[in-house]
């Protein structure tokens, strides 16, 4: 114990030893290349010499490059001989031409001191932390074991004992603060757990009990709450950058809140985060997926897709995958990726090759920027449930299960299938507004490397007005005639309909379709429009019993709700995947196979890496960064900051974690104690002293501890913009508790003016508009703005941080908003009713706002105003049959006088803060 | 460490000098927890250059060189503006009306509608010589004609994006995809507001809808959201929730504003907060914000002189109004006025979208204001400190359009990036002054081609920045306005 006491002291240790190097220039300290030579290269050389660029062919990205002979012929660094490397003979230079940086100022001489030993010592490189595996830590020592023992001490929380640890060592502090009253601790509890004040009885059960378990049974109780999920999906949403729109353009509405419900579910039961990860990650590749876990890949779904015409589809399906890379990277791994995309990382160890062999891993999906969104998951439901599980059944007494498999995804996604955004060289024909194939007369397109062999059947979706089109496919190769149909009007509707090809075919053909229709009497108009094709073999099942084949063609056609989901491509259609030079998708360069960054654990399966083995990789309990991501995204969930404050961002270039030792300890707690499950590990933390001080800071903290990032308090935050809105009308008893569904719209004075669209904000009905922020409807062109105001991310990509902001605009929401007046008018029809007199009403409503006595200042405070509303009736100024607009069966002006009491209490710092 | 320590370390700073101001609080707990703060900020930290000053800032900023322009009025033609049929005279094209176009110019181009072979389109304006600088203009500006001596123009803009929301994203974000600061986000960060009670950026839209890019046209991206543009609206609150509720009177309002205060300032008698005191002051913001703002963003109390100078009128919502009131913002301090006009797509597909008519009259309702303002903001001695842009995200097709190969019954051109016209004004630019050259047909620039780069980077010039050196730390990068692009285009500056 005591020489693990020691090595928590590391960072101290660390300090001393910097301090010793430079004050007397002590050549036998070992240098750590993490704390004292990255920061410098970082600083002062990477831009230069790093992943960008490596100027006189010299870089400091790896040790192997920093090595390397450069272009003066002789490397720059010589292990083991600082004076005689050319890297200190250049930072030390007179020659203002020759000495580094150039144009800048000069290196101070403790850091030049620094490089030079370390080159001394071998220039050994270091792993970043972030990249090392979590292992496991043993929380330091109580202080008191060097002197005396308390019992409190020895049950002292793991978390605790890191905190003081820190206090103590860095700031002097040997005690933290105390705890907070139980009421402090209620509102704190819940808002972090469920994102609102409990609910009565909980709060009452709480407050009356004074066993030593009482504290434990709130946060069991309010695990429990089905509005835990929605809290905690509010989170995971800006991750998966999900809304109900499609971004680009028009931003026109988008089908999704399937998955939007699917994570309030995963949340609720509890489901262990490696789990949660793999169904969203790769939920199509399971052995034989839930409609669920279909849903949870809609994850990668969200990304932003473009129906403009003209739009190169192309070019905004590969847009998509690039934000899946980047999205999976810094939601999940906590790493800026991004700028991998056109160079190698300027400062940590990932090689531009390295992002297109992620990229591989997404670039076999079936989506492809087409305006349906395919491939889409048709929700079956109720009596058309049961009508296709009979037909499946039967089915499957007749078919092999890997058949009847295929057939039941076929129906329920009409995949795998050609788009008919993927045929080109148009003859007289085209995708008309860049999204369906149309033809004119005499017209052809082509479709590439189609694979015939064993195909039977052509099936296809199509529209037209006009009966006779006769559309015929050749092969290229052969010339042969592989398919011929005369197409009967469909009355301008979509239909889907098979033909059989006229014989066996071989292999992979480039396929010319064409079209001609005696009845188009205008050779420039349109006469028939498809929307995709596929190959398949006859279901020769369906000629045996007529009436099933009839049954699936009603399932085929059925009207059913959707979900974009992920589908992979099957073998035939695999895309390659080639770098982009200088990110540019138009200029390829090699061919890459899917892999990872080599400095991390190897991937589990190289022969046939696919999405699947990516999800294993990323929920091994080996890679670094899943974890470690996780809990810091957590903690400042509830801390308001990160361990590392750059939730993004773990890499080189992050701050330094607060508590390094801890944020593994975390880590590893979450992953080995808890098995990734959240409410245990949630629970953990809010047991621990640390999360249960009060949150009062006094000078000699603000001094020492100005940010508390120490933690030597408890933490203050604004709430989040979700929370705001649920919080004001939760106290007003307004909420609606309705969970699930397609997304509602509160009042809110925007309406879409979107150029060539139809799509209008219309405001829910009755109390749907009550429901709570997860559902608001989000337009990612023009969102909900009173939470934009209040730093909600616009979900154009994933945004794995709200940065807070404290502007006038907040006021002007929270004080005008008519959402927040409608609550105001409410909670002064409480206050009204609760009390007798206006102190008592004014009392009662600061114990429903914030759960606990009003102090007498404050009363006096708010009791003034209410006189002052008075005042103003007299006057004629202001009122009060329009404050009491929102509740048209009252007219008392005491009433009304309280409105605006209660408008100014939803106000206070604290109903907004959570302390 | 990085953005966010400097910001919160900047709100800290912020929240110890109104403690100071409000509560004469002993000053070494300000210099104490200052030289904390910076220590904390460790070894891995850069330099705290264009760092703001504050998370809350609105107070003016010194920005990295003396500037020419203290503010800036951009007037974007959402949808593409023709260069062919304004400024960019082409008499070649006039001869090959009507053929049909050369191979040439097809080959491997990509077109958001034109398909097969069109025909080409000569020019319907009817263009003269202006002033004394000789500038070319059409017909369609005759206001506008009458101020080219105060102008330049540049002929040879190029994007590399051709639909509307990318190209016009590309243009003031520095990228065609979404997520990115916006060029007056950039600026307000930079240099702040003159004027406290006013937002720095505010962005007026006209013609009957927002442009194509929505909202990401006037983000903040990763700035923080306080520098994202403030949409002032035609109807209704200029600002959003800028009216008190229905029945509240103003004094009324003042009165719940300092109960809340004094409620928050006992708040802070017990936690100490620093933030509480931040937060009393934007209330109090708020509530000069609700006088100042509805003032300076109505054109009721303007004379009439001013109205027939520009054609506005208090009782409609159009164009001309919106260049008024952006005259009155710069006026009054604030710092960057985005005016977005949509309707420029002529297309040809209906009597709207067509050159001859809709087209037509959209010049007729922009020209006579912008003419007015730059003769309004010169009498005001206000235009050589006001940098006055206009442009479109890229120009239209020396080709009729033929949608979806089909000859169209009204003249309209297709999108085309490979050139267009802007121009800028007042700010430290040349007057009377014409830059670039495209060919024959005003396909492409032949002569000193400028990209959508070098024009931001020589708008944050004129403003006092190097764009290469004006960056915000996100993601463990420098990110800036220009990307890793831009040359100042010094030929056009004064």
């Amino acid at each position: 114990m005591q020489f693990k006491y020691m090595i928590s002291r590391t960072s101290l240790v660390l300090v001393v030893g910097l301090w010793i190097i430079m004050s007397c220039g002590d050549q036998d300290r070992r240098i750590d290349y993490n704390a004292h030579v990255k920061p410098i290269l970082n600083k002062h050389c990477i831009a230069c010499h790093g992943g960008v660029k490596q100027n006189g062919g010299f870089g400091l990205l790896t040790r192997e490059q920093a090595l390397a002979i450069t272009e003066s012929d002789r490397p720059a660094i010589v292990p083991g001989n600082g004076r005689a490397s050319q890297m200190i003979q250049r930072l030390t230079s007179d020659d203002p031409e020759l000495r580094m940086p150039l144009d800048a100022e000069p290196l101070s001489e403790e850091d030049i001191k620094i490089l030079e030993n370390w080159i001394d010592q071998g220039a050994n490189w270091d792993l970043h932390w972030a990249y090392k595996p979590v292992e496991k830590v043993e929380p330091p020592s109580p202080p008191e074991l060097l002197g005396a023992v308390g019992a409190d001490d020895l049950q002292k929380h793991p978390i605790d004992l890191f905190v003081i640890d820190k206090l103590r060592d860095d700031l002097d502090i040997h005690t933290q603060s105390p705890e907070a009253d139980k009421v402090t601790l209620l509102r704190r509890v819940s808002l972090d757990l469920i994102g609102i004040p409990a609910p009565a009885g909980i709060a009452e059960r709480f407050l009356g009990d004074d066993s030593h378990n009482a504290y434990e049974r709130l946060i069991d109780d309010l695990l429990a709450r089905p509005e835990y999920g929605e809290r905690w999906t509010s989170m995971w949403l800006d991750i998966a950058r999900y809304a109900d729109s499609k971004g680009f353009e028009r931003d026109p509405h988008r089908d999704i809140w399937h998955y939007r419900d699917w994570v309030i579910k995963a949340f609720n039961q509890d489901m262990p985060y490696d789990q949660f990860l793999t169904e969203q990650l790769a939920g199509d590749l399971l052995a034989d997926p839930s409609d669920e876990q279909l849903i949870a890949t809609a994850f990668h779904r969200n990304t932003s897709t473009n129906d403009e015409g003209g739009s190169d589809n192309e070019e905004y399906r590969t847009y998509a995958i690039l934000d899946r890379v980047n999205t999976t990277w810094e939601g999940i791994l906590g790493t800026t990726f991004a700028c991998v995309q056109c160079h190698s990382h300027p400062y940590d160890p990932f090689l531009q090759e390295d992002y297109y062999k992620f990229f591989a891993f997404f670039n076999n999906s079936r989506d492809a920027d087409t305006a349906p969104d395919y491939p889409l998951l048709r929700h079956f439901k109720g009596e058309d449930s049961t009508k296709l599980s009979e037909f499946i059944s039967w089915a499957g007494d007749r078919m092999s299960d890997e058949k009847v498999s295929e057939l039941e995804r076929f129906i329920k996604t009409w995949q795998p299938a050609y788009h008919s955004i993927e045929v080109d060289s148009f003859v007289r024909s085209d995708l008309y507004d860049t999204k369906y194939l149309g033809y004119r007369q005499n017209g052809s397109v082509r479709l590439k490397q189609v694979n015939l062999s064993d195909k039977e059947v052509l099936y296809f979706r199509y529209r037209t007005k006009l009966s006779n089109g006769i559309w015929q496919w050749y092969s290229l190769k052969t010339g042969d005639l592989v398919a011929s149909t005369t197409l009967p009007s469909t009355d301008d509707k979509w239909k889907i309909t098979s033909i059989p090809l006229t014989a066996y075919f071989n292999g992979k053909h480039d396929l010319v379709l064409t079209y001609s229709n005696p009845n188009l009497k205008d050779p420039d108009a349109r006469g028939v429009s498809f929307d995709w094709f596929r190959f398949d073999e006859d279901l020769q099942i369906l000629n045996e019993d007529r009436s099933k084949e009839k049954e699936f063609w009603n399932l085929m056609h059925l009207k059913t709700e959707t979900t974009p989901i992920m589908i992979e491509n099957p073998e035939e259609m695999k895309r390659e995947t080639r770098v982009f030079d200088r990110g540019n998708w138009l200029v390829e360069k090699e061919a890459v196979r899917p892999g990872i960054p080599e400095i991390l654990p190897p991937l589990s399966d190289t022969v046939a890496p696919n999405r699947m083995i990516l999800a294993k990789w990323i929920t091994t309990e080996k890679n670094p960064l899943t974890s470690r991501t996780m809990v810091n995204r957590i903690w400042a969930q509830i801390f308001g900051r990160g361990l590392v404050e750059t939730l993004e961002d773990l890499g080189s270039h992050s701050p330094r974690p607060s508590h390094p030792e801890l944020l593994d300890w975390l880590a590893y707690q979450f992953m080995h104690q808890h098995g990734w499950h959240l409410k245990s590990y949630l629970k953990k933390i809010l047991m621990s002293a640390t999360y249960k001080q009060q949150s009062v800071a006094n000078d000699e903290l603000l001094k020492k501890d100005p940010f508390n990032i120490y933690l030597s308090r408890g933490a203050r935050v604004r709430l989040t913009a979700e929370q705001m809105r649920d919080q004001a009308l939760t106290v007003s008893g307004l909420l609606c508790s309705d969970m699930y569904g397609p997304s509602i719209m509160p009042y809110q004075p925007i309406q879409w003016d979107v150029p060539y669209s139809r799509e209008r904000w219309e405001v829910s009905e009755g109390d749907q508009q009550h429901r709570r922020s997860v559902y608001i409807y989000w337009k990612r062109t023009i969102p909900y703005p009173a939470m934009m105001i209040f730093d909600a991310a616009a979900r154009d990509v994933c945004e794995a941080r709200r940065i807070q902001t404290n502007t006038p605009l907040h006021a002007l929401v929270t004080l005008n908003d008519p959402v927040y007046v409608e609550a105001a008018a409410h909670l002064a029809k409480k206050m009204y009713r609760q009390g007798e007199s206006t102190t008592e009403r004014i009392t009662e409503g600061y114990k429903i706002v914030l759960g606990t006595p009003i102090p007498l200042e404050k009363s006096a405070a708010f009791l003034a105003l209410f006189e002052k509303a008075k005042m103003s009736f007299e006057h004629g100024e202001s009122d009060p049959k329009e404050l009491l607009s929102f509740l048209p069966e009252e007219n008392d002006q005491d009433l009304a006088a309280l409105v605006v009491v209660a408008n100014a209490m939803l106000n206070m710092d604290e109903f907004i803060t959570k302390s | 460490m990085k953005s966010l320590d400097l910001v919160s370390e900047a709100k800290l700073q912020e929240a110890i000098l109104n403690s100071r101001r409000a509560f004469m609080k002993d000053s070494a707990f300000g210099v104490g927890a200052l030289a904390l703060g910076q220590l904390l900020t460790g070894c891995t930290s850069p330099p705290t250059k264009g760092v703001p000053q504050s998370i809350n800032r609105l107070a003016g900023d010194l920005p990295m060189f003396p500037g020419k322009a203290k503010r800036i009025i951009y007037m974007h033609m959402a949808g593409g503006p023709s260069h062919l049929e304004l400024f960019d005279y082409k008499p070649a094209l006039e001869k090959l009306d009507g053929q049909e176009c050369p191979p040439s110019l097809l080959e491997g181009k990509r077109f958001a509608f034109i398909r097969g072979v069109p025909k080409m389109l000569g020019p319907l304006g009817r263009f003269k010589k202006h002033g004394e600088s000789g500038a070319l203009v059409s017909h369609f500006l005759p206001h506008f004609a009458d101020v080219v001596d105060d102008v330049t123009i540049i002929k040879s803009a190029f994007t590399d994006q051709f639909n509307h929301a990318p190209a016009q994203l590309l243009m003031q974000t520095g990228s065609a995809q979404l997520g990115r600061p916006s060029m007056g986000s950039w600026v307000t960060y930079g240099l702040g507001s003159e004027n406290e009670d006013l937002p720095g950026f505010m962005v007026l839209t006209s013609g009957g809808n927002n442009p194509d890019g929505g909202k990401a046209m006037w983000g903040s991206g990763f700035l923080p959201s306080v520098y994202q543009g403030v949409h002032c609206r035609s109807e209704g609150d200029p600002v959003l929730f800028l009216s008190n509720p229905k029945g509240m009177s103003r004094s009324l309002r003042k009165a719940s504003i300092d109960a809340i205060n004094a409620v928050n300032r006992e708040s802070h008698q017990h936690f100490q907060d620093p933030e509480i005191l931040t937060r009393i002051k934007q209330y109090e913001m708020a509530y000069r914000m609700q006088i100042e703002v509805p003032g300076v963003l109505s054109i009721d109390e303007e004379p009439p002189y001013i109205h027939d100078l520009y054609g506005s009128n208090p009782n409609t919502s159009s164009f001309a109004n919106n260049v008024l009131l952006a005259r009155k913002m710069v006026e009054n301090g604030v710092r960057f006025v985005q005016l977005y006009d949509w309707g420029w797509d002529a297309h040809g597909t209906n009597a709207d979208s067509s050159l001859d008519r809709g087209f037509a009259d959209k010049c007729a309702s922009i020209d006579r204001p912008i003419a007015a303002l730059l003769k309004d903001l010169k009498q005001r001695g206000l235009l050589d400190e006001t940098l006055v842009v206009w442009s479109g995200e890229f120009g239209r097709t020396p080709m009729q359009e033929n949608r979806n190969g089909v000859d169209l019954p009204f003249k309209g051109r297709d999108h085309h990036p490979y050139a267009f016209t802007m121009w800028m004004a007042g700010g430290g630019m040349k007057k009377g002054f014409t830059f670039g050259e495209t060919d024959e047909i005003g396909y492409y620039p032949i002569r000193d081609k400028v990209s959508v780069y070098d024009i931001q980077a020589t708008i944050l010039h004129q403003l006092g920045f190097d764009h290469e050196k004006f960056t915000f730390p996100f993601q463990g990068r420098d990110f800036r306005l220009t990307d890793v692009e831009g040359h100042v285009v010094k030929d056009v500056l004064a």
